[in-house]
């Protein structure tokens, strides 16, 4: 003890300036605990949807008990409010979503009536659909299957060109889509929701022009009966839900 | 209380001639008898003899008249300054796919949440060697927290996150204030992002699967091997041995993917989500990594600038 002023001449200097370093350091970090970003700082940001002010403050204390009781430890933390959840507000986001693309896309609702599953007028699997798109011939066939999803479903039909089969995926909310038409019903429902096996030579129903042709022609003679036309067109056998 | 002295300097003491009480403390004073006697400089323990708090810490620096250095952290960085972007990416949930029609084109579409995505802590260059800003996904339970981390959250200010993760950025400039939350319109619409996310897990999987081996014939006198993957390496000729890095059946799937230059067809602030084109890897509820595009100019195109849809 007493060789030490000589070995450190500096040496109470150098402790008393130790000290103030660390006063310094204990003042930033406590500094660094407690500040929020400033409104300078977030100039270029969006501005925060939580409310600073309010992260500010903690809303609650979380206690952790100490499993003795003889050495207590730091035992609460402050836990702050999380911002205001999204996913609590949509959990589903994909329904809202197909919801307002539906919306976009077919503003009267007829597309979707047409193939909802609460309408008993709807298309259904083994109807003979017409698709009437914005480019080419309008496209009859069979409807094998009914793909369900949202914005994006789906329509199989299936007929045959020049004897040989064809098979066509339509998107029903396509913008390309102009029209779908139902051109036959069938008589009995179908028992399947995926109608393959009418791939089979032995169930195919092979070509359905001359479906269309019939439907065509009851069209045109209540379209050349000039009182019932108009009516006779959303009436008819298959005109319900087009467009 | 005086600092603690080597063991042996009672014994150097007795050593000294004591001729008498004077001249035993007068060597006492002199620095050679109280420092250890192992030797801390010189020639064999390197060339510079300066105290340790004067001598430079490193050598090649730029300050001296030598070339930069092309290896270390400060060339890293320059070295990835181009492909670093300028501004943080943001961390989302996959919740979807579906399709969105885009003039007459269909598009297939990822829908990604951002759920209470905020800034947690900035990392620097001064003390961390880069800039990056971490930010937290989601909600967690303080219960669920362990002590430590509770203690982070709480020195920052924000609550317990789900997940956290750290965005590089270019400069200082890219940084944030910690407890600011990002929303979907983080991104511009039509813009270009990459997003990384872990692949859905296959579990162990065969080569076929795999690495699409072709497998063995089904029939010519093939005796149950069909889809194994036949020999792993050379013979005797070759070594014996199986080269490193051999494909073989194990574990499929769950690793890092990242899908680039996916455009931003629709953000929505009040369902918190992002959609993007195509499609991004994991199954429905993976965190997502979004962030602007490195290998094309992530600011919207004039042309593709369609409206995505409202």
């Amino acid at each position: 003890m007493m060789l030490q002023p000589v070995r450190r001449p500096l040496g109470p200097l150098k402790s008393l300036l130790r000290r103030n370093r660390q006063a310094q350091q204990f003042v930033a970090r406590s500094m660094a605990t407690e500040t929020t970003p400033t409104e300078t700082a977030a100039s270029s940001i969006p501005p925060p949807i939580s409310t600073l002010a309010a992260a500010k403050k903690p809303t609650k204390f979380h206690v952790i008990p100490s499993k003795t009781p003889g050495k207590p430890i730091r035992t609460a933390f402050a836990v702050y409010a999380p911002p205001p959840s999204a996913r609590a507000a949509h959990p589903n986001p994909l329904i809202s979503y197909h919801a307002q693309q539906i919306r976009r896309l077919d503003r009267t609702g007829a597309r979707t009536a047409l193939f909802s599953k609460k309408n008993p007028d709807a298309a259904k699997p083994g109807d003979v659909l017409q698709v009437t798109t914005n480019r080419g011939e309008p496209f009859a066939g069979v409807c094998l299957s009914i793909k369900r999803a949202g914005v994006d479903t789906a329509i199989l039909l299936r007929n045959h060109l020049t004897k040989v089969g064809v098979e066509m995926w339509y998107k029903i909310y396509s913008p390309n889509v102009l029209g779908i038409e139902i051109i036959w019903r069938r008589p009995k429902r179908a028992r399947r929701a995926r109608l393959y096996f009418m791939r089979k030579p032995r169930h195919d129903m092979g070509n359905v022009e001359h479906l269309v042709e019939a439907w065509r022609r009851s069209r045109n003679v209540f379209s050349s009966n000039k009182g019932r036309g108009t009516q006779g067109k959303g009436k008819g056998k298959g005109g319900k839900g087009s467009k | 209380m005086a600092p603690r002295l080597p063991a042996g300097w009672a014994a150097s003491l007795s050593s000294l001639p004591s001729t008498n009480v004077l001249t035993t403390r007068v060597l006492l004073t002199e620095r050679h008898a109280l420092l250890p006697r192992t030797a801390k400089r010189g020639v064999k323990y390197g060339w510079s003899t300066l105290p340790s708090r004067q001598r430079p810490a490193r050598f090649n620096q730029v300050n001296s008249g030598l070339p930069a250095p092309t290896a270390g952290p400060a060339a890293a960085l320059k070295r990835k300054e181009a492909t670093t972007p300028l501004r943080t990416g943001v961390l989302a949930t996959k919740k979807g796919v579906s399709a969105m029609f885009i003039g007459g084109l269909r598009t297939a579409c990822t829908i990604l949440q951002m759920e209470q995505v905020e800034v947690v802590a900035a990392k620097t260059r001064a003390k961390n060697g880069y800039w990056a800003v971490q930010l937290g996904l989601g909600h967690k339970n303080a219960g669920n927290v362990t002590a430590p981390l509770l203690g982070y959250y709480e020195a920052k200010g924000v609550a317990p996150k789900r997940h956290l993760s750290e965005f590089k950025v270019r400069t200082e400039e890219g940084l944030l204030p910690v407890g600011v939350q990002l929303q979907p319109d983080w991104f511009k619409l039509g813009q270009f992002v990459d997003a990384r996310s872990n692949s859905r897990g296959m579990g162990f999987a065969g080569g076929m699967k795999r690495h699409n081996f072709a497998g063995q014939g089904a029939s010519h006198g093939n005796s149950k091997n069909h889809r194994t993957i036949g020999t792993t390496g050379p013979s005797q000729g070759g070594g014996s041995r199986v080269h490193p890095g051999k494909k073989m059946p194990g574990r499929m799937g769950n690793e890092r993917v990242t899908v680039q230059n996916l455009r931003v067809l629709k953000v929505d602030n009040e369902m918190g989500i992002v959609v993007v084109s195509g499609h991004v890897a994991g199954p429905k509820g993976c965190v997502v990594k979004i962030s602007d595009a490195i290998k094309k100019d992530p600011r919207p195109r004039p042309s593709s600038t369609r409206p995505g849809g409202s």
